[in-house]
Order: C-alpha cells, then structure tokens, then sequence
C-alpha cells in the first residue's frame, strides 16, 4: 500500500467530521470520580459550589478508533499508541459537543513498511461555547512492506 | 564505568522524557551509573548535540540507534555517517544481516535487544528464520520487560554463546538506569563504545527489584 | 503530607503510591459513568471470547487513576495535561499500583513534570505516562 500522506493529510488535517452532543449529568460525574478514586468534594459532592468533573473526564466522549469514514486505512485498523487530554476549562453538568479532527498524520518511516500515525482530536465545548478540553487519541498504523 | 545503553528521549515518537532531566535525575537520585547511550527509534539523531549537558553534570551522553528487521528490534552503537548511508533506518523490515553487515564494515556493533518479548525479540523469530549469523551480543537485561522476557533471553544467550549487555529501555525519565552495562574501560566517545563491546570486557547489571 | 505551592515541590520527589481499586465493581461503575459499557469492560468471559486475557480496565479509567493520584499529592494542582503510552493491558481483578515522581520544575512557569507508570505487582510497567501540572507560587 502506498497511500499518499501528504494527499491525506491535504484533505483530512484540520477539518471537523464529526460533531456529537453530550448530556453530563452530576450523577455521571460524582460516579466517575469515585470510581477513580477521586476524594475532592468539588469532583464528589453535587452540592459544592465549584463541583465540576474530574480534568481526564472529557477522554470518556472518545469511543474507540473514531475515523472520517473515507478516511485511508494505512494497512488496517490500527492500535491505539496512546491518549492525551488537555483540560482547558472546568467541565460541569449540562450539555457537551465535541467536534472532532485529525489533528496530525505522520509516518516514522522510510521507503517501504511505514508506521502511519493519525492524532484524532476532539475539542469539547460546553453549552456557553467555552472549550472545557481537547482529547487526542493516537492510532499507529503499520504498512506491510510494498516489496 | 557504568552507562545504560538503551534509552530514548523526545526524539522517539513514544519517547517522553528531555535529555537535560534524564541528567538531573540521574545526579538527583544518585543512580550508579555513569551515562547512557540514546537509542532513538528508527532513525540516528545526528543534529543534536548534548556535550554542554554532559559537561554541567559531569556524565557521558552518547548516541546511537535502535532499527527494526526481521528478527525485532537491533540496537546500533557507533553509527557513522558512512552507516547511515548503508541503510535506510526508518524501515521497519530491515534485513538483520544487512545491519550486521554494514555495522561490521564501519565499526560500528549491532546488539539484538529484548530478544525474549514477542514480535519485536529475536528469540521468537529464531523458531522461524533459524539462528542468524553474526549476532555476538544481545540485550539480556532489559528495564521494560514483563514476565520470563529476560531469562528468556538469558537462555538464549547461552545456548547460543551470546555476550549480553544490559539497557533500562526507558522512555520516561524515572525508568534511566533501571539496567546497564558495566565495562572495565573508561568511555567517553561511541567509538570507545564499541571497541569495548567488541573486546568482550563487560558485564549487563540490573537494578530492577 | 499534601503540597500546595510549587516552592514545596522538590525534582525527583516521589508522590505516595496509589493503589487504584481495579476490581469488576467498581470497574462496572467506572464503565456506566463513562458511557463505556462494553463487554471487553464489564465481563471477563465475554472479553476471553475476543481473545483477551481477561476483561479490561479502560485506557480512560487509568487516565483518571493518575489524575486522582496527583489530587491526592497536590489538592490544588491544576492538570494541564495528561499523556498516557498503553504498553500492556490492566486487567480487571488484578492488583495494580501507580508510581508518580516529579520529573520538572519550573517556578518560572508553575509548572510540574511528573512521570507516572501502572506497574502489576510483579513490577512490569502497563501504562506510562506524564502529566503537566500547574501549582500556585
């Protein structure tokens, strides 16, 4: 396979595919942060008056290896390399949209049997239109050699 | 005179930690060794330069390369840039005879690292491809291993009269150190290195409890 | 004791080791939150059927195990960022535990480094990652 990154990167990098909305209720909220394990009255208790979700919590909107549909396969589905989430703003109960883009595609590679990486970044937006996050997932790629 | 042979900093796509904190936190912590060697993935970092960072804390920062071929992953010690030239590093199906080949032919010294994980160790391909020629060091300690990863490669080593060095593997800051490679010789350059590696007078330690 | 400005952060201090409660309970709670209620999760002999070794704690929910760590060590740390390299799966059930040191600092900035891994108990590393942290001066 010998799929043009540069072409890809042309036509995929930087433009929104999707655009989902969220409901974030303060039970959501309270549960996760116990289950990770979170003491804070402000991720725990509804009733303190900064109570807002946890700062990883934005990462639970990214279900699995989420792709423009014509979006090249590089050799297969790929793995997961990894996340990052970058809280921007305090996430609290009510509505969430989170726009999604490729954020990077690049290759560590040379002439044949490339690793294709694509950074997935969703940026979340809470219902005033404030960015509470972005959250990227990593998905490597790799080609099997063309020879 | 201890150093790690196998680390990887920010240059590595799925390297996280910078070469200065690499320095502070082996003076921090005290760690018993005396420098490490860069092994970025796939690719030989000629353009950065770590001697100031070397002289502030007094501790040897040398370069080489970890490549990928058809028995796992190879680290590269001494890479010239007539090596270089010898082959692409960024690929991942690099025939291992051709990485021992041309490290022979410019001085430099292949070593098979973490023979013993799947997929990416030698141990595993062997099975397959039969013992290759040329291979007289492997990784036998290595800092990211899980499970019998390591005697595994132990085993092997001595089945096959293998020397074995020993290398933290690390990719954050915290994980330097955790196995090295004691030689009888001061080392101050790559080439020094791998004439030490070549002579035999070594030994791999681990720190891991 | 907890830290609450950055002047009290020393490079190479070490954050009180959390063990995360990875058991299928609290896991299913995680999952019903989170909105990942996938079997792999949830039930260990659905996540055999796909041919893993067990069911699996979400990448996410090791993502939240570091930031409750870092809670716990520093209140009034603000993440900035958290970054995790998934090496090999956390396994419901199984014991775990999470070790933090300070890797960078910069009072300059306020801003922590801090390396994090999940290491089982015979000491492998399944999941690395770093977090930058903001703290007041």
């Amino acid at each position: 396979m010998d799929v043009d990154i540069a072409a890809a990167r042309e036509k995929f990098l930087n433009r929104e595919f999707d655009t989902k909305a969220f409901e974030v209720t303060a039970q959501n909220i309270v549960e996760y942060a116990r289950a990770c394990g979170e003491l804070a009255p402000k991720y725990t208790d509804p009733k303190h008056p900064d109570f807002q979700a946890p700062p990883t919590f934005a990462s639970s909107f990214i279900a699995g290896r989420h792709l423009p549909q014509d979006y090249p396969r590089f050799g297969g589905l790929g793995m997961d390399a990894g996340k990052g989430i970058a809280p921007k703003a305090p996430l609290r109960p009510g509505s969430v949209t989170g726009k999604s883009h490729i954020h990077d595609i690049y290759t560590k590679t040379g002439r044949s049997g490339r690793m294709v990486f694509t950074v997935i970044r969703m940026e979340l937006f809470d219902q005033d239109g404030t960015k509470v996050a972005d959250a990227d997932t990593r998905v490597v790629s790799r080609e099997k050699p063309t020879q | 005179m201890i150093l790690d042979l196998h680390t990887h900093s920010i240059k590595s796509d799925d390297g996280r930690a910078k070469v200065s904190n690499y320095c502070q936190w082996i003076r921090t912590k005290t760690l018993p060794i005396d420098g490490f060697v860069l092994t970025e993935h796939r690719q030989f970092d000629a353009e950065s330069d770590y001697s100031d960072l070397a002289a502030e804390y007094g501790i040897t920062i040398l370069k080489g390369s970890e490549v990928e071929t058809e028995y796992g992953h190879v680290l590269v010690f001494n890479v010239t840039p007539p090596l270089v030239r010898e082959f692409d590093f960024a690929r991942i199906d690099l025939p291992l005879a051709t990485v021992i080949q041309a490290a022979e032919a410019h001085g430099a010294v292949a070593v098979p690292c973490h023979p013993g994980r799947k997929r990416v160790g030698m141990c595993a391909h062997i099975e397959n491809l039969g013992v290759p020629d040329g291979v007289r060091i492997v990784e036998i300690y290595n800092g990211g291993s899980r499970g019998d990863e390591d005697e595994q490669a132990r085993a092997m080593a001595e089945r096959q009269g293998y020397l074995g060095i020993g290398g933290s593997d690390s990719h954050i800051v915290s994980h330097v150190g955790r196995c090295a490679t004691r030689f009888e010789t001061p080392i101050h350059s790559e080439a020094e290195l791998a004439q030490a590696l070549r002579t035999g007078a070594f030994t791999a330690v681990t720190y891991r409890t | 004791m907890s830290i609450s400005k950055i002047s009290e952060v020393e490079f190479g201090a070490e954050l009180p080791v959390f063990k995360p409660d990875t058991g299928m309970d609290n896991v299913r709670r995680f999952a019903t939150a989170a909105g990942w209620n996938g079997p792999r999760f949830t039930d260990h002999e659905a996540a055999r059927k796909e041919g893993l070794p067990g069911a699996l704690v979400p990448g996410i929910m090791s993502q939240g195990f570091l930031a409750a760590m870092i809670h716990r060590w520093a209140p009034e740390a603000a993440i900035e960022n958290v970054d995790t390299v998934f090496r090999a799966p956390v396994l419901v059930d199984e014991s775990y535990h999470i070790n933090g040191v300070v890797t960078d600092v910069d009072e300059d900035t306020g801003l922590v480094e801090i390396d994090l891994t999940v290491a089982n108990d015979a000491g492998e590393t399944r999941v690395f990652g770093t977090a930058s942290v903001r703290l007041p001066s």
